[in-house]
């Protein structure tokens, strides 16, 4: 499917009714009961404490963590090649 | 009934990449103001997709609990550019499947939908109603005949506007893969709505 086809189709009478549904929702008083609730939870945890975990998070995510694993594979791949060379006797 | 109805396709994000990231940045930071833009912006378009999905008003309020405790618990560890919209869909998405993979989902009947709580936005006109109600309630019902995997594909990329990566994305498959999935929900979709009840009726006779 196409990007032009993706278009024709969202101009179709389904697209169209698909799109129109109602949106629902909660009773305002579960809403306003959630909404505490999440503050509370998001007010209790020091902020401090927090960037910390997030940056030591994001810094594994992004950069630790795949440089790990392209060290780890680069090694391998030269470990078995070294072998497999010394097994066929290619090392001097 | 109250409705919000929509009369162009939505965008998926209501805010721009760097409205985003700053909000992403904010609850980080534990902003309950920013807490609030995105609840509001998003709460009843997760109520409504949870509800459609599971069609049942108690487990769809259970799991959007479940979704915006998570949001806040994960909160400090969100990754800077990410985007809450897809964020929120997708664990509403694994919320549902996991519940539904423990034989905890109770399938309710079509009727239910039809008279659940409404959205506080605004009354609409007994007209509107009539207008819309009969084309509304066919729709609504031939979606929840579709399987759940065909349906959560509409209704993300259809009913949300969504685009296919990023509906794919959500489901965890290839974008590839959602586009397919489209094709055959809306073939089948259109399908159940070409069907007339007495048709379904005697399809449903010779499938028992």
């Amino acid at each position: 499917m196409t990007v032009d086809d993706e278009q024709d189709d969202r101009n179709d009478h389904i697209g169209a009714s698909l799109a129109s549904l109602r949106t629902y929702d909660v009773s305002q008083r579960h809403a306003h009961q959630l909404r505490r609730r999440c503050h509370t939870l998001l007010q209790t945890q020091p902020s401090r404490t927090r960037s910390i975990e997030s940056a030591i998070t994001t810094s594994f995510e992004r950069v630790l963590g795949p440089a790990l694993g392209v060290a780890w594979c680069l090694f391998y791949l030269v470990e078995i090649s070294r072998r497999a060379a010394a097994a066929y006797g290619l090392l001097p | 009934m109250t409705l919000s109805r929509l009369t162009a396709w939505r965008v998926m994000t209501p805010m721009d990449l760097e409205d985003e990231r700053v909000l992403v940045a904010r609850l980080r930071a534990g902003d309950t103001g920013a807490f609030d833009d995105v609840y509001d912006a998003y709460r009843p378009r997760v109520f409504a997709f949870l509800l459609r999905m599971t069609r049942s008003r108690t487990l769809a309020e259970d799991l959007l609990n479940e979704t915006w405790l998570r949001l806040v618990r994960h909160a400090p560890r969100l990754l800077p550019d990410t985007r809450i919209g897809p964020w929120l869909f997708t664990v509403a998405r694994n919320l549902y499947w996991t519940f539904r993979r423990d034989s905890l989902a109770r399938e309710a009947s079509v009727p239910e939908l039809l008279t659940l709580w409404p959205s506080l936005t605004q009354w609409p006109s007994p007209f509107d109603l009539a207008a819309a109600g009969e084309l509304e309630r066919r729709v609504e019902r031939a979606l929840s005949t579709l399987s759940p995997q065909y349906r959560e594909a509409i209704l993300l990329v259809r009913h949300e506007g969504m685009s296919a990566s990023d509906a794919a994305a959500v489901c965890g498959i290839t974008a590839e893969a959602m586009r397919q999935r489209l094709s055959r929900a809306r073939a089948d979709l259109a399908e159940k709505l070409r069907e007339t009840p007495a048709v379904a009726a005697l399809k449903k006779g010779y499938a028992t």
